[in-house]
């Protein structure tokens, strides 16, 4: 009694006491209809302090997990802003929240499991964390997870820059691994072999193994790699045809190339014995050059001395005789490319030009036409204009005539 | 039979071989570390929310010994701090975070953010002026509400927050929250504490700090009040104060005499019922006990002296 005195009671929430006696009656639509309210006039400054309130009020009453699912269901609250705003609280509130969630990841993981892949991939490392926790609780239900990718992804979190997180990765393909030993197991030591250097990983993947890996298991994992093996065999036959198919195409096409490549030295051979032939001339030229110098050297006596000296200087002569000559050739040769070049747009220049001939020469030939279609027409034009004086002038002779013979009627009326 | 815990209990107390005393030990510090940093960290939601040790009392037993924060499992003892912060709150918790430890500097952050700093600094160095200046400041300009009261000798700063009692061990740079069942460590707290109730409570109830001996609290029922007690049981029961004195007093009395080392009742010169109780530490009495005699101190005071006055 004196205990109440010397203590204050703290004062309540009004709104959130109205969401206690509601869910005391069971009133559960009115429950979900008031918290909708009251979160949506929370602003930025209180809505994590009234979201927080709401959890804190569900999870302590009965009925409040019904509740929770209402507004998960009717996206009043959705899962994967919660779990961020989850973050932004205390360790004490995010996981007692997540308690609440657990029977309903166990039943009806459909409502959490098309955000796990996402949340996975979450910055921030407290979500991280919480999303793996639903993912224990859901393999702890009455579904397995099968989704490859979604285990890859939590395989992946092997590597987490967060030990914590690292933990809950663990805990989570064991949990998986329980159900799906085989698909674990291949996922993760496939993981594994992309990092081999990675001594913790390894460490991790040890722990999981050990964890979903009995002898009762080991047979199971045998049974289920059997069945693969079988639906492999089948595949595999399958692909053996389209395989056999795609090397005798290949042959053909190194068969195409062969022949090409064939074609391509004979063209080559071509070019060299052209080449030679060309080597041959030149190097009858420079003998013919070399006895011509040679002739006055030997009718000429001289010391040996100077002999040497002399012959020195004349094959050095005769070495820069032949380099001149080649450069020569090659001069002319590149003189002649850029003649033949030259020909050839002076070619394409006069083929244009004969085009555009053609072009007048048609047009003259059009307008000849024209010009002769025009004068027949003025001809016809003029001759029917002759045509029509010769007729007016013919009507005006007859009525002449008329006129003439009707006065000489009269006058011959007259003389009567 | 398996080896039970207090048969190693026994040994400890018993065994004058000094060596194999501490290879025991040794061995059970080795167990107290993995539990800690590897067995209990390792599931962040099991550490959270069923912690390997009740209540975290190895999070306390490191504190008492002077380990500093570096020496604590980092996870473990800011899940404790977020406790005590979410029980301040009057927010929910797993359990209610009676008699914690905290380092001072987090009590203060818990509890006084915006100055946290500062009161660490000032309280450190003993400028007690300026930590006062800041507790009075929040009290009048900030609308926040809550008692303090500074030891005689300045060793201890209690705090009382509506009906939470939080007891800053200056010298010792540790805070015990919550008290309850924790046992009084010295006289210097009862009067601090007797000082700070009192001052709240019952005013003109007369303390003192007895050597080191005991605390003495003196009150007395008036003369007037007395003489209008009725001579026989009461059989109307709207007459609280027949009813108090004839049936619930001697109660009282009987509660008192466990806590107290002595209760002296005695008509005075001036024929007012003197009771005078001599409070020690040496008895292990708890915080709770002390919570009881206040109750029942404030309920005489209350319900006979101030009406009289």
């Amino acid at each position: 009694m004196e205990e109440k005195k010397l203590s204050e009671k703290p004062q309540e929430n009004p709104e959130i006491e109205k969401i206690k006696v509601f869910l005391k009656d069971e009133r559960f639509d009115d429950v979900v209809n008031m918290i909708a309210l009251y979160l949506g006039d929370a602003n930025d400054n209180n809505y994590l302090d009234r979201l927080e309130d709401v959890i804190e009020t569900l999870m302590l009453l009965h009925g409040g997990r019904i509740v929770l699912r209402f507004l998960i269901e009717r996206l009043i609250i959705d899962i994967p802003s919660l779990l961020e705003n989850l973050s932004k609280r205390d360790s004490v509130l995010r996981y007692s929240f997540l308690l609440l969630l657990k029977s309903m990841c166990e039943n009806e993981c459909d409502i959490f499991l098309p955000y796990s892949e996402d949340l996975l991939n979450s910055d921030d490392p407290n979500v991280r964390e919480a999303d793996l926790q639903l993912i224990i609780f859901i393999a702890g239900g009455e579904m397995s997870i099968e989704d490859e990718s979604l285990i890859k992804g939590i395989a992946n979190k092997l590597n987490d820059e967060k030990d914590f997180v690292i933990k809950k990765a663990i805990q989570a393909l064991i949990a998986i691994g329980k159900d799906k030993p085989a698909l674990v197991t291949k996922i993760i030591t496939n993981y594994v072999k992309e990092f081999p250097e990675d001594v913790d990983l390894k460490a991790s993947v040890d722990i999981i193994l050990k964890s979903i890996v009995s002898i009762e298991g080991i047979g199971v994992i045998v049974e289920e790699e059997d069945e693969k093996e079988k639906e492999k065999e089948g595949l595999e036959e399958a692909e053996a045809e389209i395989i056999d198919k795609e090397i005798e195409l290949k042959k053909k096409e190194i068969e195409i190339k062969k022949k090409k490549l064939e074609l391509e030295e004979k063209e080559k051979q071509l070019e060299e014995k052209i080449i030679h032939e060309k080597e041959k001339v030149l190097k009858l030229k420079e003998e013919m050059i070399d006895q011509e110098i040679e002739k006055p050297v030997k009718t000429e006596e001289l010391p040996k001395k100077v002999k040497k000296i002399i012959k020195k200087e004349e094959s050095d002569i005769l070495d820069k005789e032949l380099e001149l000559k080649k450069k020569d050739l090659e001069i002319k040769k590149k003189k002649l490319e850029l003649e033949l070049r030259e020909k050839e747009i002076e070619e394409m220049a006069i083929e244009k030009k004969e085009e555009t001939l053609k072009i007048k020469e048609e047009l003259i030939e059009k307008e000849n036409e024209l010009s002769r279609v025009e004068l027949e027409l003025q001809g016809k034009k003029i001759k029917e204009k002759e045509l029509k004086l010769l007729e007016n002038e013919l009507e005006r002779a007859d009525q002449y005539f008329e006129e003439e013979e009707k006065k000489i009627d009269k006058e011959e009326d007259k003389n009567k | 039979m398996p080896l039970q815990p207090e048969h190693i209990d026994k040994f400890i107390a018993t065994e004058l071989d000094s060596k194999s005393k501490t290879e025991l030990l040794e061995l059970l510090n080795k167990r107290i570390k993995r539990l800690c940093f590897e067995e209990c960290e390792r599931d962040r939601i099991l550490c959270t929310l069923s912690p390997m040790c009740s209540k975290r009392f190895l999070l306390k037993l490191r504190i008492l010994n002077g380990l500093t924060i570096e020496d604590q499992p980092t996870f473990c003892y800011s899940v404790h701090k977020n406790i005590i912060q979410r029980d301040f709150r009057n927010k929910t918790v797993i359990y209610k975070p009676f008699d914690t430890y905290l380092y001072l500097i987090d009590f203060l952050d818990i509890f006084f953010h915006g100055d946290y700093r500062k009161l660490n600094k000032f309280l450190s160095k003993e400028d007690f002026k300026a930590a006062i200046d800041i507790f009075d400041d929040r009290i009048k300009n900030r609308d926040e509400h809550f008692q303090y009261h500074l030891t005689a000798d300045k060793n201890y700063l209690i705090f009382k927050f509506e009906e939470k009692i939080h007891i800053i061990f200056l010298k010792e740079k540790y805070v015990l929250c919550n008290v309850n069942r924790e046992k009084i460590a010295n006289l210097k707290i009862v009067k601090g504490l007797s000082d700070l109730f009192s001052s709240l409570y019952f005013p003109e109830v007369q303390r003192t700090l007895v050597s080191d001996d005991c605390v003495e609290l003196k009150t007395y029922i008036p003369r007037d009040i007395l003489n209008k007690i009725s001579q026989k049981p009461p059989e109307n029961e709207d007459n609280k104060k027949d009813q108090y004195l004839w049936n619930t007093f001697a109660n009282d009395l009987d509660a008192l005499s466990q806590f107290c080392k002595e209760i002296n009742l005695y008509i005075d010169k001036n024929e007012n019922l003197k009771i005078k109780l001599h409070l020690d530490v040496n008895n292990s009495i708890r915080y709770r006990d002390l919570r009881l005699i206040f109750n029942i101190i404030f309920r005489l005071y209350n319900e006979f002296y101030i009406i009289w006055v």
